[in-house]
């Protein structure tokens, strides 16, 4: 086991798991628009939003901005729908928000190190869906309420239920295959 | 379930672009429209057909887009045309003014001539903006990225991300299916998700957790492999290389030219805000 | 660069995590050319040698480190990573976890572009690596559907691109099938002979002695138990732990006197009533693809304990995918207690058979081994009670007991495996069929564990595996394997079934097996010599209890 960084270093280990984190947030969006998944309303659930908060919460800020911003990129190359700046950046901040807590995580399974990382992450989903749907105001020229209601409303909502559901079997899990590795 | 990317080579001109290119040219545009705010038509049209023109120079099938058109279409003229027609807000505040003529009402909402005019024009301005992106993933190797990051000054690191990234895709697509099948041979039916959104949502985990635990085991072999092969020690060399080809620097020139023009048409002639053409409202006469 | 590649003096660690050191005061010296094996169980500290060599350690993994390592005269621990880089070339156990480019070129390109050289260079550099290793071909290919051969090839290139004095090659066999590891051997011996110092870390001794190492380091705890020729290993060394060559052993058992009775003859129930019938299967994964497998007919009968051998990409895999119907034919049909698999759902035949993936990690997720165990159950909908007993009966079987409320991620490998294979049994399935159940394990830990599942318990009765299901098929690329455990063998080459019968009459004829990749084993030689006095085959240590 590699030992752990500090939430700010950026080195060989904060590439390797930006781009993991990125490809996995990449090829889970794009199974979700393959496989049917649970819809109500315009809002629709996508798993690969807990994995990019995990990675965050679990890699660092860095890791997260990255798997975020290069995730959506290539998740969007691969289904097709264009490429659009204001949705990666966003989901980079998605993913950078809760890195910031890394350091005060010291065991997965904790009842409220878990906590944290939810609660961390909720606000992550906020800023970065904020902006997110905020620029499209900018560039689309649409109104505060359709920027609230059409694109922000529904992104947050369905992203809160996946992470506040998966995350934490997620860290539980990791924890699992921590201490394996001897960590 | 392979990863196959929408990229096809097709060798046109827009293809043959460099990516960067692209990206400069998209924000052009985007600046162009957005920071002196234009909502005049005579403006907009054009623009628009500049991008559907680049857009057909693409040489994209249709049944690779479909899905994605019927998406955007979908997008914008729901969320962003009926809306713009019925709140009439998000442009200029002269959309909203009380003295255009009432065309018919939605419920309560009066829906005059100007908010009419204004959801075409803001649909039309959002395409001009959008089309630009929609073409990226047909026409750039997602392969060139890293190398495209690295030469718009991003360091090296987050550059070979981006490279890493790429990757690692088609493996966690691969790893992913091994896992839903090892998963169906247990009895587990993605598509027969009983119970609540809670209870469906939980029942991911037997495909997510695998597939991310396995990545994140991998994960620390992979350092070791980049740190013993000397990654991040010395400046890197980029064996691929990217040079601006003439038909960049006019792309980025048009691009360029674009921004100013609008630029000084708003701030230096007063041209470009919001107005309803007579003739579109005689039409309502 | 005078001195000798390669120095250790009396090197000890001990990771920062762990009570106990990983490895203690080894040394050793290695000239230009030599190539040294190190062999050893499971956990006795190969990999952290390694990493002691190639400045892993203490850069990236630390802990407490005493004693010299020295390249060229100089310590590791006073260099920079870019110049160790340069002297030692380390291939990792799975070439799929070390390659990071997305085609082949970039991968070899990679040390090269790290150490900042002109481009140039670099190009003449990668050519030269591609052409020592033969593999021009792959130039321009994804490294994504490359072959485990070619992976490895690839990797290999990219390492000597940096063209290193000293080669540490950590288990570099154990991804691969039985030819291509040859053939990497084949590499390894001739680039020691070019002057290369090679340092092979490889269980499987029998195999790597095809590479004609001039030494075997043996390592047991963390420390050397025997360094020398290979030759005059004593017999002391545990033949369980390393896969010595099977005269070997037999030699070893004999002198250690260890008691072996003849096992008693159980003959192949061939005559069992059919459970899974493949009537001229032919299938494609796509139209535009060609056939994968062809007019495939098959029978799997009450008391089948059947191998699948073959080479890789021959369609081993595709075949068993049809018997749980995650694949459905393209022609012809396959038959499960009678009903097509096409006209019922994976759930229900799961009822009837059970698929145990290769790798646990593909198929663990829960918080704890009951649960896990409890999945499948669930999901064909079992009474509460009928589950619960069926679970901890699977838990006994595989004796994994007192392991209920631990996380099945944080068990060991071993104990992983173990748990897929209980997830299988709880189902009550009556078939169990493995792809590739042992790949990517050591030898010390897959014979205990296919001993576990397939060896009939001392006192005569039936194996795990014959007394808790009807039949049971599995993948493998060890021959030996096939030879110790099986009672049919199946060979699959060129989408057709190419023999089926008892391994005794499959596996005597040498150039079938080698006109598909299946290289004979000196089990399987010795085996065959014997079959006039022990009339089936047996394990090396069986066959000890013959003269
Ligand atoms: N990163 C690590 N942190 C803590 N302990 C470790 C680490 N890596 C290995 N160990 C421990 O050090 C000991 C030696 O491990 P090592 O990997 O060197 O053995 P090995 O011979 O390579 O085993 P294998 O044949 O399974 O690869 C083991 O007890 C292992 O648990
Ligand atoms: N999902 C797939 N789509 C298309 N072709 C495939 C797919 N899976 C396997 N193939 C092809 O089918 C052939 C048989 O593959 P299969 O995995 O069954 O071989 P195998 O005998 O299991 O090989 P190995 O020993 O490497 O596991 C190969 O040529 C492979 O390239
Ligand atoms: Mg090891
Ligand atoms: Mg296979």
């Amino acid at each position: 086991m590699n030992e752990r960084a500090n939430t700010w270093e950026f080195g060989t280990r904060q590439v390797v798991y930006g781009a993991i984190g990125a490809a996995l947030y990449g090829v889970f969006s794009w199974a979700t628009n393959i496989f049917p998944l649970p819809a109500a309303g315009n809002v629709t659930f996508r798993p690969a939003v807990a994995v990019l908060i995990f990675f965050g919460a679990a890699y660092g800020p860095w890791v997260g901005l990255l798997a975020g911003i290069i995730g959506n990129t290539l998740g969007d190359m691969l289904t097709g729908w264009g490429v659009f700046w204001n949705w990666s950046v966003g989901s980079g901040l998605m993913g950078m928000i809760p890195g910031l807590i890394m350091a005060a995580i010291n065991d997965f399974r904790a009842r409220n190190d878990i906590m944290k990382a939810v609660g961390w992450g909720t606000l992550g989903i906020i800023v970065g869906m904020l902006f997110a749907s905020l620029t499209e105001m900018f560039v689309g020229g649409i109104d505060l309420n359709t920027a609230l209601l059409g694109y922000f409303v529904p992104a947050f909502l369905g992203n809160l239920i996946v992470t506040v559901i998966l995350l934490p079997i997620l860290m539980i899990a990791f924890a699992a295959v921590a201490a394996r590795r001897g960590r | 379930m392979l990863v196959t990317w929408k990229y096809r080579l097709r060798n046109t001109f827009i293809q043959r672009l460099d990516p960067r290119t692209r990206f400069i040219y998209m924000a052009c545009v985007i600046a162009a429209l957005t920071i002196p705010e234009i909502w005049d038509y005579r403006i907009i049209l054009p623009l628009f057909v500049i991008s559907l023109t680049l857009y057909l120079m693409a040489r994209i099938e249709w049944k690779d887009v479909r899905r994605t058109w019927t998406y955007i279409i979908v997008l914008v003229f729901f969320i962003v045309g009926l809306n713009g027609m019925l709140s009439g807000r998000g442009g200029p505040s002269s959309v909203t003014s009380i003295d255009s003529p009432v065309v018919f009402m939605v419920g309560w909402v009066p829906v005059t001539i100007s908010k009419i005019w204004f959801a075409l024009i803001q649909i039309m301005r959002m395409l001009t903006m959008a089309i630009p992106a929609i073409m990226i993933p047909y026409t750039t190797d997602p392969n060139i990225f890293g190398t495209a990051f690295r030469r718009m000054g991003i360091s090296d690191k987050v550059s070979f991300t981006m490279d890493l990234a790429f990757r690692f895709m088609p493996t966690f697509a691969r790893d992913l299916t091994i896992t839903m099948d090892a998963q169906r041979a247990r009895g587990y039916e993605m598509d027969k998700l009983k119970g609540g959104i809670v209870a469906r949502i939980q029942r991911l985990a037997p495909l997510v957790i695998p597939v991310v635990m396995q990545s994140t085991v991998t994960g620390e072999e992979v350092i070791d492999a980049m740190d013993l092969r000397a990654f991040g020690t010395k400046p890197r060399t980029w064996l691929k290389e990217l040079h601006y080809q003439p038909r960049d620097y006019f792309m980025i020139g048009l691009g360029v030219a674009i921004f100013l023009t609008c630029c000084i048409l708003k701030w230096g002639f007063g041209v470009g805000g919001y107005f309803v053409p007579e003739w579109f409202s005689r039409l309502f006469a | 660069m005078s001195e000798s590649p390669l120095v250790i003096e009396n090197l000890s660690f001990q990771y920062r995590t762990r009570p106990e050191p990983a490895i203690q005061n080894i040394s050793l010296e290695l000239k230009p050319g030599e190539m040294l094996l190190i062999a050893g169980s499971s956990g006795c500290g190969k990999t952290t040698l390694a990493r002691c060599i190639n400045g892993l350690i203490p850069r990236s993994y630390r802990g407490k480190r005493e004693g010299k390592v020295l390249l060229h005269g100089t310590d590791v621990s006073d260099m920079q990573i870019a110049d160790i880089a340069q002297i030692v070339g380390t291939l990792l156990q799975d070439p799929e976890r070390q390659i990071v480019a997305s085609n082949v070129f970039n991968e070899v390109a990679f040390g090269p572009e790290n150490l900042g050289l002109p481009r140039a260079e670099i190009v003449a550099r990668v050519d030269q690596a591609m052409e020592r290793l033969r593999i021009e071909h792959l130039r321009d290919r994804e490294t994504f559907n490359l072959s485990g051969g070619e992976k490895q090839k690839v990797a290999l290139a990219g390492l000597l691109a940096m063209n290193p004095s000293v080669l540490l090659l950590d288990e570099p066999l154990a991804s691969l099938d039985p030819a291509s590891a040859y053939e990497a051997l084949e590499v390894f011996r001739s680039l020691a002979d070019e002057g290369k110092t090679v340092v092979l870390i490889e269980h499987r001794v029998e195999d790597a002695i095809a590479a004609r190492p001039d030494r075997l380091m043996y390592m047991e705890a963390g420390q050397v138990k025997y360094l020398g020729p290979i030759e005059d290993l004593p017999v002391e060394i545990n033949h369980r732990e390393v896969k010595l060559p099977a005269d070997w052993v037999v030699k070893r058992v004999r002198q250690m006197g260890e008691k072996i009775d003849k096992p008693d003859f159980s003959p192949n129930t061939l005559q069992g009533d059919p459970l899974i019938v493949f009537e001229n299967v032919d299938f494609r994964y796509s139209e535009e693809t060609p056939l994968v497998l062809q007019d495939v007919n098959l029978t799997i009968r009450h008391g089948d304990l059947i191998a699948v051998l073959g080479p890789n990409g021959s369609g081993k895999s595709t075949l068993v995918k049809h018997t749980i119907g995650l694949l459905k034919p393209t022609n012809g049909r396959v038959l499960i207690d009678g009903k097509d698999t096409r006209t019922v759902s994976i759930a229900q035949i799961a009822r009837v058979l059970g698929f145990v993936f290769q790798s646990p990690t593909h198929m663990l997720f829960a918080p704890t081994v009951r649960e896990e165990l409890e999945f499948g159950p669930k999901n064909l909908e079992f009474k509460k009670d009928a589950m619960e007993k069926a679970v901890a009966e699977s838990l006994s079987t595989v004796n994994l007991k007192g392991l209920e409320e631990y996380p099945p991620l944080g068990l060991s490998f071993g104990q992983q495996k173990r748990t897929t294979i209980a997830a299988v049994l709880a189902m009550r399935s009556q078939v169990i069929i493995m792809d590739e159940p042992t790949a990517g394990q050591d030898y010390a830990n897959y014979t205990h564990f296919m001993d576990e599942m397939c060896r009939p318990v001392a006192d005569g009765s039936q194996s795990l595996v014959a007394a808790n299901f009807a039949a049971t098929m599995f993948i493998t690329h060890d021959l030996d394997l096939a030879i110790t455990y099986a009672n049919r063998v199946l060979l699959v080459g060129d989408k057709h079934i190419v023999a089926d019968g008892p391994p005794e009459e499959v596996l005597k004829d040498f150039d079938l097996l080698m006109r598909y990749r299946v290289r004979p084993t000196s089990l399987l030689r010795l085996n065959v010599e014997m079959l006039p006095q022990t009339k089936r085959f047996l394990a090396a240590e069986e066959l000890a209890a013959y003269s």
